[in-house]
Formats: C-alpha cells, sequence, structure tokens
C-alpha cells in the first residue's frame, strides 16, 4: 500500500461513522467478508464467537484486538480452517471457505509460539509451502532467497531453529508464512514472547514488510499499543463479540463503547446525568459541557482522555479538586485528583519546560476540561 | 573432601550393582569361551585354546581336516532375520497404534497405554502357552475358522516359523508402542497445524513433520524389539516346537545337553558384538541424519 492509499482510505473512514465502516466497501477491494460467525465450544457451553461480522479490505493491516478469552484467536483459526464456525460464512476474495481444510486454503498463519519446525534448516522451513504446492526446484531456491533477504535472515540458511535467537525463529516463521504469496497473512500474537525493545522494533518491521509485499495482514493482539500503532483499521472484541471497527484514531478519539475507551488506552470514564442538551451533571454535582450531544438518553457516561484534561488555578472555570498524588513518568507526569464530592480524575501533562512548574500532592486546583474533550456514550 | 565422600557414597550402589551383575559375568564369559570343555560340562581351568571360536565357523572332517561348516551361520541368519521380521511388524502394527493413542483426548490416553501395558502383567510362559491353546490344530483359531467356513482342513500354524513370528510380535509389541506413543504424545501440535496451513494434506504432514519428529521413538522402539528378539528364547521353543533353531535355543543347548561351555559363551560374545556393531552403524546414520534431511 503506498502512502496515497493509506491516507485517502483514512479519510473516507474517518467522515463515515465507525459502525458503518464495514459496510459499504466496493467489492473489488474486499479481501475478507465474515458474516454472522458463530462458534462454541463444549456442548453449548461457551459461546466463543457470538455473531461477528466484519469485513477486511485488500492491502489492509487489520488488527483484532481484545482481552484473552474475547474470540479473537477463535475468529482466526476459524479463518485459517484449523476450526469450522457453527453457523455464518467466510468469504476470501468473494469466494467461500466454509468446509476447506486449512491445505486448501490461500491463507497462511505466523503462530504465537512461531511453530517453526525443529528438524527443518532455516532454509528447508521457507521452502516447506512451496514444496507443498510443487513449484520446480530452482524456482523454490529463488524464492526461499528473496524472502530471507527480505526477513533479514541472509546466510543463516543452513542454521538449525534450535540455533536461531526468539526473534530470528520469529523472522522464519514470518518468512515461512509469506513464501507461499498467500491472499492473506494472519498473525496470532507473533510479538508477545519478544521483549519490549525487540517488539517495538518487529512492530515497524511488519509494517514494513506489509507494504512492500502487499499482503492482506489480520493482525491477533491483545496490547492496545500495539494495536494503535500498526494497524490501518482496528477491531474490538470482547465477550466473542466486535464492539467497534475503525481507524486507531477513530477507536481512540471516538470510542462508542465504555469498554472500548478504557480498554484503548487510559480514560476517565465519569458517570453522568442530562442536564440540558449538551449539560452534564457527574455524581460529584459538577456540570459539565460538552461539544457532542451523544446518544438519546439521560444517563450517560463521558469520556476524557487524561491528556485532554489540564490543571488550571483555581476558580479558572472547572470544577475544583485536590491533588491526591504526584506521578512522574519521565516525558509526562500524571496528576491524579479529587474533584470537591469525591470523583476520582486523572490529568496527563507534557514535561514541556524543564525546571517545572508542577503542582504538588495536597495542593487545590482547577481541571480544565475542554468541551471537544468530552465523549459522551450511553451508561 | 564430604563432597567427595559423599559422591562415593552415592555412586557406590550403581557402580556395585553393574560390577558385580554385569563386568563380572561378562568377564567370566569371556574367559570361559577361550578355556577347553570339560568332558563332562564346565570347563578345565588354566588350558585355553580359541577351539570355541573355530567351532562357529570351521568343523573337522573324518581326517582332521578343518572343513567350513555354515550350520551355525544359518541359525544366527535365522535368528536375524526373524528379528528384523518382528521389528517391521511390531512397527507397521504399533505406530498406528500409538499414532491413534496420542490422538486421543488425555484421558483415554492413559486408559489406553494402561491397556497396551496389559499383557506383561502376565507371566511370558503363560502368554506362549495361551497361544498354543490358540494356534493348534483344533484350536480356537482353527474351530472358528471351520465354522465360518474359510477352511475345511487344519491350519497347521503351531510349530512352524510363522507361529514363533506372531509370538514374537505379541510378546515384543508394546516395547514398539511405548517409545513411539511417548515421542508422539511431546510432538507440538501447533507444528502439525502449520504443516496443514502451509498446503501439506494429512498424508504430507505426516511424512515430512510426524514421521520425522517421532522416529527418535521409532529407533528407540526398535531397538528394544530387535535385541531381546534375537536371543528370544521362548517363543521359539513352544510356539516354534523347537524345530528351526535359533540363537537361543542354541546357547542354551550348549550349556545344557551339549555340555560345551566354551562354545555357548563363544556363541553369546560372538552375537554380543554382532549386536554393538549393528547398533553403532545406526547410531551413526541416525547423527547424519540430524545434520542432513
Amino acid at each position: 500500500m503506498t502512502p496515497a492509499d493509506l491516507t485517502v482510505g483514512r479519510a473516507a473512514t474517518t467522515s463515515s461513522s465507525a459502525d458503518t465502516a464495514c459496510a459499504a466497501v466496493p467489492a473489488s477491494s474486499v479481501a475478507l467478508e465474515c458474516s454472522n460467525l458463530v462458534k462454541t465450544f463444549g456442548v453449548g457451553a461457551i459461546r466463543a464467537l457470538d455473531g461477528v461480522s466484519l469485513v477486511v479490505r485488500s492491502n489492509e493491516f487489520f488488527t483484532l484486538l481484545g482481552p484473552s478469552g474475547c474470540g479473537k484467536t477463535t475468529l482466526l483459526r476459524l479463518i485459517a480452517g484449523f476450526e469450522n464456525q457453527d453457523s455464518g460464512t467466510i468469504l476470501l476474495d468473494g469466494n467461500p471457505l466454509d468446509g476447506l481444510p486449512p491445505y486448501r486454503r490461500p491463507v497462511n498463519t505466523v503462530f504465537q509460539s512461531y511453530a517453526v519446525f525443529p528438524h527443518l534448516t532455516v532454509a528447508e522451513n521457507v521452502a516447506f509451502g512451496l514444496e507443498m504446492q510443487r513449484r520446480p526446484r530452482v524456482e523454490i531456491a529463488e524464492r526461499v532467497d528473496e524472502i530471507l533477504t527480505l526477513v533479514k535472515l541472509e546466510g543463516l540458511d543452513e542454521r538449525k531453529p534450535s540455533q536461531l535467537s526468539g526473534g530470528q525463529q520469529q523472522r522464519v516463521a514470518l518468512a515461512r508464512a509469506l513464501a507461499n504469496k498467500p491472499r492473506l497473512l494472519l498473525l496470532d500474537e507473533p510479538l508477545s514472547a519478544l521483549d519490549l525493545k525487540l517488539r517495538k522494533e518487529m512492530q515497524l518491521e511488519l509494517k514494513r514488510l506489509q507494504s512492500e509485499v502487499g499482503i492482506t495482514f489480520v493482525f491477533v493482539t491483545h496490547d492496545q499499543q500495539e494495536a494503535l500503532t500498526m494497524s490501518d483499521r482496528i477491531a474490538v472484541m470482547r465477550g466473542g463479540r466486535i464492539l467497534q471497527i475503525g481507524t486507531p484514531e477513530e477507536i481512540y478519539e471516538h470510542p462508542t463503547a465504555r469498554f472500548v475507551a478504557d480498554f484503548i488506552g487510559e480514560a476517565n470514564l465519569l458517570d453522568a446525568t442530562r442536564v440540558g442538551s449538551r449539560q452534564f451533571r457527574l455524581d460529584s454535582g459538577t456540570v459539565l459541557e460538552a461539544e457532542e450531544t451523544g446518544p438519546a438518553t439521560d444517563l450517560v457516561t463521558l469520556v476524557v482522555r487524561p491528556e485532554r484534561a489540564f490543571l488550571a488555578p483555581l476558580g479558572g472555570g472547572g470544577p475544583a479538586a485536590c491533588i491526591e498524588q504526584v506521578v512522574y513518568t519521565g516525558s509526562d507526569t500524571i496528576y491524579l485528583v479529587i474533584f470537591d464530592g469525591g470523583l476520582r480524575f486523572r490529568v496527563r501533562a507534557q514535561n514541556s519546560d524543564a525546571l517545572g512548574s508542577r503542582a504538588r500532592a495536597g495542593d487545590r486546583v482547577g481541571i480544565f476540561i475542554p468541551a471537544s474533550a468530552i465523549r459522551v456514550l450511553a451508561r | 573432601m564430604m563432597a567427595v565422600l559423599r559422591r562415593v557414597g552415592l555412586l557406590a550402589p550403581s557402580m556395585v550393582t553393574i560390577g558385580v551383575l554385569l563386568i563380572v559375568p561378562l568377564g567370566l564369559m569371556a574367559v570361559v569361551s577361550t578355556l577347553e570343555r570339560g568332558s563332562t560340562g564346565g570347563v578345565v581351568w588354566g588350558r585355553h585354546t580359541a577351539d570355541a571360536y573355530v567351532q562357529f565357523l570351521f568343523e573337522r572332517d573324518l581326517l582332521g581336516r578343518l572343513v567350513v561348516n555354515t550350520d551355525y551361520l544359518h541359525i544366527f541368519g535365522r535368528s536375524f532375520a526373524l528379528a528384523a521380521i518382528t521389528t517391521v511388524v511390531t512397527l507397521i502394527v504399533g505406530y498406528p497404534m500409538a499414532l491413534w493413542i496420542a490422538f486421543q483426548p488425555p484421558r483415554r490416553r492413559m486408559l489406553l497405554i494402561f491397556i497396551v501395558t496389559v499383557p506383561f502383567w502376565t507371566n511370558i510362559l503363560v502368554r506362549n502357552y495361551a497361544w498354543i491353546l490358540l494356534l493348534r490344530n483344533d484350536g480356537v483359531i482353527d474351530w472358528m475358522l471351520i465354522k465360518l467356513g474359510l477352511t475345511s482342513h487344519p491350519i497347521d500354524v503351531l510349530y512352524t516359523p510363522f507361529a514363533t513370528g506372531i509370538g514374537l510380535t505379541y510378546s515384543f509389541l508394546p516395547y514398539m508402542v511405548l517409545p513411539i506413543y511417548v515421542s508422539l504424545e511431546k510432538l507440538d501440535r501447533r507444528l502439525i497445524e502449520a504443516a496443514f496451513d502451509l498446503g501439506a494434506d494429512h498424508w504430507r504432514a505426516f511424512r515430512r513433520v510426524i514421521l520425522p519428529l517421532s522416529l527418535p521413538g521409532v529407533i528407540g522402539g526398535a531397538i528394544l524389539v530387535f535385541i531381546p528378539g534375537l536371543g528370544a528364547f521362548i517363543s521359539p521353543e513352544l510356539l516354534g516346537g523347537g524345530k528351526s533353531m535359533m540363537i537361543g535355543s542354541l546357547i542354551q543347548q550348549q550349556f545344557g545337553q551339549s555340555r560345551n561351555w566354551p562354545f555357548g559363551a563363544a556363541l553369546a560374545f560372538v552375537l554380543l558384538v554382532l549386536v554393538l556393531l549393528a547398533l553403532s552403524a545406526h547410531t551413526a546414520r541416525y547423527r547424519g541424519h540430524g545434520v542432513r534431511r
């Protein structure tokens, strides 16, 4: 995907609301379409997937994000063909995959534990899929070289997986899955076993690879930061359902559900009652004014990102509060404050001036919350 | 000082066991095989001769000249062939069994493995006698086949090499199933999924991933079946009727009726050397397998 495509895609989705982001996509650009997928395990006991529908566009980096047990891995296994859904359909490029065994699907997987074949060398691992397709030897050798260069494993082709580091094994798994030029690459928390620094590196690397090979990626993770960094679009899942689909920006700035707001990044969730079309009274008594009217209910939850609120002098318009704790995190300082009336709130301020005129615990301050920073959700 | 004492103390039981039960008897056998046979059994101490080893390949004709005698080589060959066939048959029967058990739900696996080991609980003689009842003419199998109209005449299986093969296969099957099961059970299921994912159908996933990764179990099982199979004594005697001589029976005979202890000891040693050679050839090949594909 070129940068131009990316911006066009972004612009198109930000203008529409998150709920319709998966509808009204031109058929030619649809890679994967899942509709009403249901999957239960055991005798009707656990609904791992409870009516999941989504559309993944061609060449998109699409992320399934959610806490463990939300059904994201089950969804991936349905697409790969390791499990069969109870009902619903999966279309890949318009063709149904239902009932096809995994080896008949033009889909490859990068497994969480890598699952690199321990008895084969790096080159043999990468060649495995091509050999299964009975490609000519010369072509296989060329393709293996090409892919190993792409994932920066040149010169390691004769090594056994046991002689490689975790990060290198990860690259072998990636190379092996890409070698077949799948229509769709599924990645099941591929970075979760790497240490933080390597993980950050691989995040950028994966992003680079995806734009270089031009393959649609469906990426599963429980790490919201990872999802925000890498994805073109994110589907947030919980309890076998999709709560919201949208670009990282939409998901972060305009969450449509309390869970999404809470799960992605930090959020102040304030229960409030509507007292005007845009005015809401917090349980502590303070009335806040929002820019948006929100859903047509009187009981609402206000979402305020900590970095969108500011400390202000007392009496500066915002509600008065007392600073309970100050947490210095290097680039930022986090102030945990208590509104008069007992509500806890969190403000994140950038430490942009080196000397710092930072407030201290015990200080009384005002909290300025711009109307544009407030999201109104149904409670 | 304490550490040294403790190490010696902890190792002593196993060293004594190995020394008294393995090295000393082996040494005695080695010495016996080089002694002159006593006229009423036993050996004549102090009179060394290579007669026992010469006897393995040669015999004296009427004129007292040494001529090649291949009888004993034939017995060795027959025993090796029988052990090899037993190994192959237990592998063919045992591998699918182990594979099937390894892919059952965990609780059923334990039960099935338990069932596989049940025959161990009965004395090997009793088990072989049971096969006599099954295989003999008018026996259970014969009777059933005639009742079913599949044959009209006696099956004549008992006291043939075929019966020996059945007995050996039956006796050694668990030794093949268990090591293969262990290597299959610990095989990472995601590797099989990865093979499917990359386009391998069931057969090729088996051929390229499952089989190579369970090879250590196969080799372990083959060794556990082949070596005891070589020296098997009870099945060839009871089910084969002792008609076609096997190494086990031959060696037993030298210490029994033939009263030729040096020759018996020499036979045992030749067998030992052949087995060691076969084993080291196998491990050498297997190491090569580990490096290349």
